[in-house]
């Protein structure tokens, strides 16, 4: 198979930095095709960092994600991101030159554009922003969230072991407070593609192993791709959704391995089912038509790699608990949840397996055959382009074109120092491209994405001040579509997310070609659910106004409907709303009493209710619902 | 030598023909009279018919859905999946005495191709179902999957793939949920279902209410100018803050909201929501009269199935009031997807298709339309007949129901494949492309020839629906499969 690797794996299965770019520095092989992409070339004096962010270590960076160390693999508790120095040669829009122009920054970076944010970005510029951001350690993990609110006492009558709204909790929880924004951001839209839904999991401790699955991601969002894809392959969360627990060697009878896993790794997590080139664009045969990526051969083949694995119970204590029915019922602890799933060498195939040009020879050990396999997939052509891609539509735009493609993948591919898969220096790539920073997007007819439901309600609740007074976010499930927000996260109905990467709205006006992925969640009962359910919530908050809003920039400008409403535009859509709905929204406002003349209690409710409009009036706007 | 140009098939020619009808944009369905073009001749607008599908997202496992039951057929599927001694359960097989009770038994027994004359029983738990069939009012038509060309397991294994062209991305869920509903994989916007409606829309008074999901959105719904019109489970969504006498004690913001979440914008990705929007609050009031009607008095399951379908039988009550005479449904199930616990959680699954399937023809019956409404069922895949453990996996045809009073039931349609895993010159073996995956002896395009030749689709306009119907028609393959009286 062509090898679009430039820094080959070492033997522990990470990707390293190659010896030589430093005196050489490396080129991409598809240089004579791409506009060679100066932002991704460092100075020297910044590789030193790069490789030791690289290396797993986390440099001085990292939680570890509450130990989600033990098993096979490499190390998991990676922070990545520590010490980067970014470039910002071949940028032409390098700081904000207004609080609109910051605000979509952040609003793309992160999920909310505090006043505070806005003057450190204009203040520094966004890559000095997007370094320090880097640098932070990955936040208070999920996990420790779930013991600290009592979740995982085994003996509390309400089996949270078998339930799964803790898991709900802990999200939104990261969701709403969380201070390291950019990594859950990235976080999120990670979960959208290497999906695992709650909806799926039927096991004790599922909220646990949720919970483990949600740091594993923070955990590796700014470390190396090649390491999410394996701890991935081997969190328990994910092995019992796409079956890898559990998972046995054909036998004498007939039995055949779970294909599973082998066929959506391909499909979904790494290189999808055509043949792409470094922009993200389908190769075409000499006939016209897409080549496909595998076979159905490869899948059966990859999915004998993947037999043998198993949660590991070596740290298991469990509890015997008297069932109100009579009886008892013995439930393990928590240990297994966060450890990476083990090896049985009994249970795995012993057949050679050959997928995608490559073979692992009969007889091969586990830990062998996955790493031949994970780094097959990793140093797939495909790889860069099919990720990078959909990390563009998920923080940017869902029509990016392939030069901006292929700008990001260069620097999957190649980090400029040799790397490949360096997932700090991808994500500041989406940010920092003149694609994503200039003004072209603001004016063009169809740039930009949809909000997904879950960013509208989070952006509400950062920018809002949201608080919960009892401190335990009880925000659960809300699906429903038709009387809620119709997404909630870490509930994809299937690995195939809530929407597609090539979702075409029906009856679409939109160019050929074009896509709107977060349409596929757009229907005549959502529009409706959604803003039905905001109106309740921007007043009222939720869980009987334990969790609700502070409004307190906004009360202080209530009194000037243009400046409430000018403010409302900043924060929700960086100013993106034009001067005729802006006039719209504040003459309504301007409408709405603030004195009663009465007390001062009545004139705060009058108060309230003008802030209230002018957030779901901007919330209900086609120029907030659609980010540029 | 086979012509496959996805991106020319008729359906485009369709749309040329309609062109100045497809050009005044799509927010205009009102406007259309596809009478006046002689397209929709065939439908006979007096009366009323409606087409149901009934979607398992997942992909269904066919060998324990339709459960092969004479004894030599029995065996072999026992031995595959790890049955017990003596036709008992084991694996992922169903033990032979628990298929009794839902046994079928047709007018005439299908025979394979080796001879055997073949029996079958449903899954234990689709005793509403087996009921059905027996009495006459449903059929299975076995092994129907995508096909672009009539083929052989010797042709699959071909690399002329010019002279053998194969459905695209063959075992991807969402291509071939995709390619189910609409013959083309991912991205596609026009579905079979939605072409059928194209055609049907003028018998309308209303045309939005000719395609409707009690899902999500779904790409069989969609015509060159049919919507897909989505409703909830329990009615279309009323927007309060566009509707009800003041927002926030402020009547100025409730006009301000109605007014943005309407606009027209230039914007395309912007237009695009509002125009969904638009479409909402147009039709909320519509429905809501209609579901004002007394409800049917067959009782449904609470599952998502059942309320979907029950959401669906309202409508239809409601139809007067809708103004619609033709109307094509969308209603879905998931969870098939059992790479690991088959035996665990089919049966649930299997009961929740079943009731809610006979509930629903039991409303029709009760609403007097059992005849003008036929329900039938499409997944993803099937899957394999080969064990992986404790599940099966990606397929290609599966066995599926169609139900209704004008069904001709208490039949099977098509060729019964032969129950072998094996990859041998075998004449058994020449039904599947390994592992039990089955190679369709019907094609989808068939069975929706079949189903829309019911609902009022001329043959001329067919190949406008479906693009591979052209490569069918020979011996074993009929257009038209017969099972609609």
């Amino acid at each position: 198979m062509t090898q679009e690797l430039l820094g080959a794996p070492d033997v522990a299965g990470r990707a390293e930095p190659v010896v030589q770019p430093k005196a050489n520095p490396i080129v991409s092989p598809t240089e004579s095709t791409a506009p060679l992409n100066s932002a991704a070339l460092i100075t020297e004096a910044t590789l030193a960092a790069a490789a030791l962010a690289a290396c797993g270590g986390g440099g001085g960076g990292g939680s570890t994600s509450g130990g989600t160390t033990g098993g096979t693999g490499t190390g998991s508790g990676t922070s990545g991101g520590t010490g980067i120095k970014l470039s910002t040669v071949g940028y032409n829009f390098l700081t904000p030159v207004t609080d609109d122009d910051a605000a979509r920054f952040l609003l793309q970076a992160q999920f909310s554009a505090s006043d505070a944010d806005i003057a450190a970005v204009r203040s520094s510029g966004f890559a000095p922003w997007l370094e320090a951001q880097l640098a932070r350690p990955n936040g208070p993990t999920g996990w420790d969230w779930l013991e600290a609110q009592g979740y995982g006492d085994v003996l509390n009558t309400n089996n949270y072991y078998d339930n799964s709204y803790p898991a709900d909790y802990m999200v939104w929880n990261q969701l709403m407070t969380s201070p390291d924004a950019l990594r859950k951001r990235v976080t999120l839209a990670l979960s959208e593609y290497f999906v695992v839904s709650l909806t799926g999991l039927d096991f004790a401790w599922r909220s646990h192993a949720m919970a483990a699955y949600w740091d594993t991601l923070a955990a590796n969002a700014f470390g190396n791709y090649r390491d999410l894809l394996e701890a991935v392959t081997l969190n328990v969360a994910m092995g019992y959704y796409l079956n890898t627990k559990g998972n046995k060697k054909e036998d004498s009878s007939g039995r055949q391995p779970d294909e599973n896993y082998s066929r959506e790794v391909m499909q979904l997590f790494t290189i999808g089912l055509v043949q792409l080139n470094l922009d993200g664009t389908a190769k075409l045969d000499a006939a016209g038509k897409k080549i496909d990526s595998y076979t159905a051969s490869d899948v059966s083949n990859l999915a004998r790699v993947f037999t043998g694995f198993d949660v590991d119970q070596s740290q298991n204590v469990t509890t015997v608990i008297p069932q109100t029915g009579g009886g008892t019922r013995t439930v393990g602890n928590t240990a297994f949840a966060r450890l990476r799933m083990v090896q049985t060498a009994a249970n795995h195939s012993n057949l050679a397996a050959t997928f995608l040009g490559t073979t692992v020879a009969a007889n091969t050990a586990g830990a062998a055959a996955l790493k031949t396999a994970l780094d097959t997939l990793f140093n797939h052509p495909n790889a860069a382009p099919f990720f990078c891609k959909q990390m563009i539509q998920r923080l940017v735009t869902s029509n990016p074109s392939p030069a901006y493609v292929q700008r990001v993948a260069t620097v999957f591919s190649n980090n400029g120092a040799g790397l490949r898969g360096d997932l700090a220096r991808v994500f500041a790539a989406i940010l920092q491209d003149d694609e994503a920073r200039g003004p072209t997007g603001l004016t063009a007819p169809e740039f930009g994405k949809l909000r997904e439901p879950i960013l509208r309600f989070v952006q509400w609740g950062r920018s809002f001040g949201v608080a919960s007074g009892s401190g335990a976010w009880k925000i659960g499930d809300l699906s429903n579509a038709g009387t809620q927000l119709g997404q909630s996260p870490l509930r994809s109905p299937s690995v195939f997310n809530f929407f597609r990467p090539g979702y075409v709205p029906p009856s679409t006006a939109l160019s050929a070609g074009a896509v709107a992925p977060e349409f596929q969640l757009v229907t005549e009962s959502s529009v409706g659910g959604y803003l039905n359910y905001m109106m309740g919530v921007i007043s009222n908050g939720l869980n009987s106004n334990d969790i609700s809003a502070a409004y307190t920039g906004e009360l202080a400008v209530v009194d000037d409907p243009v400046a409430l409403v000018r403010r409302v535009s900043l924060m929700l859509c960086a100013g993106q709303l034009s001067a005729a709905n802006q006039t719209l929204i504040a003459t309504a406002l301007a409408a709405t009493r603030v004195d009663t003349g009465g007390s001062a209690n009545g004139n705060l409710t009058l108060r309230k209710n003008r802030v209230y409009a002018a957030v779901l009036m901007v919330m209900a706007s086609a120029e907030y619902l659609i980010q540029k | 030598m086979h012509l496959i140009q996805p991106h020319l098939h008729s359906r485009r020619a369709f749309l040329k023909r309609s062109g100045q009808l497809a050009m005044t944009g799509v927010g205009l369905p009102l406007a259309l009279n596809l009478a006046a073009m002689g397209e929709a001749a065939a439908f006979d607008a007096t009366d009323y018919k409606a087409l149901v599908c009934v979607f398992l997202f997942g992909g269904n496992d066919y060998a324990n859905t339709v459960v092969t039951y004479d004894d030599p057929s029995y065996n072999l599927y026992n031995t595959i999946r790890g049955g017990g001694a003596g036709q008992t359960a084991g694996g992922i097989a169903l033990a032979k005495s628990a298929l009794a009770a839902t046994r079928l038994n047709p007018a005439t027994a299908p025979v394979d191709v080796l001879g055997q004359a073949r029996q079958y029983a449903l899954h234990p738990s689709m005793t509403g179902l087996a009921g059905l069939f027996n009495a006459g009012n449903a059929a299975v038509q076995l092994n129907v999957g995508p096909l672009v060309v009539p083929m052989t397991r010797t042709q699959y294994n071909s690399s002329n793939r010019t002279l053998n062209p194969l459905p695209p991305q063959l075992f991807s869920h969402n291509d071939q949920q995709s390619i189910w509903q609409s013959s083309s994989p991912e991205g596609s916007t026009v579905g079979w279902g939605g072409n059928i409606g194209d055609l049907a829309l003028s018998s309308n008074t209303n045309s939005l209410f000719t395609c409707m999901s009690v899902s999500g959105n779904a790409v069989f719904l969609s015509g060159d100018t049919a919507l897909q019109y989505q409703v909830s489970t329990s009615g279309a969504i009323k927007i309060t803050p566009a509707t009800a006498s003041t927002v926030y004690g402020s009547s100025a913001v409730k006009a301000a909201i109605a007014s943005l979440i309407q606009q027209t914008r230039t914007q395309k990705l912007e237009n695009e929501y509002n125009k969904v929007t638009q479409r909402a609050i147009g039709a909320e009031s519509s429905i809501t009269a209609a579901l004002a009607l007394p409800q049917p008095a067959t009782a449904f399951a609470t599952d998502s199935l059942s309320q979907q379908l029950k959401m669906v039988a309202r409508l239809i009550k409601g139809q007067s009031v809708l103004g619609a005479k033709r109307q094509v449904f969308f209603v879905s199930l998931g969870g098939f997807d059992l790479h690991d616990n088959l035996i665990a959680q089919q049966p649930t699954l299997m009961d929740r298709v079943s009731l809610a399937m006979t509930a629903f023809y039991n409303a029709t019956v009760e609403m007097g339309v059992a005849s003008k409404v036929t329900a039938f069922t499409a997944s993803d895949f099937g899957r394999t007949l080969a064990s992986n453990g404790d599940g099966s996996d990606h397929g290609w045809g599966s066995h599926h129901l169609m139900v209704g009073g004008a069904v001709r039931g208490k039949a099977f349609y098509g060729t019964p494949p032969p129950v072998s895993v094996g990859s041998t010159a075998a004449a058994a073996d020449q039904w599947h492309v390994g592992q039990g995956r089955l190679l369709p002896s019907t094609s989808v395009d068939q069975y929706a020839a079949t189903l829309a030749t019911w609902f009022g689709v001329a043959p001329g306009e067919l190949s406008g629906i479906l693009p591979n119907i052209g490569h069918f028609g020979g011996a074993g393959y009929p257009v038209n499969l017969g099972f609609m009286a």
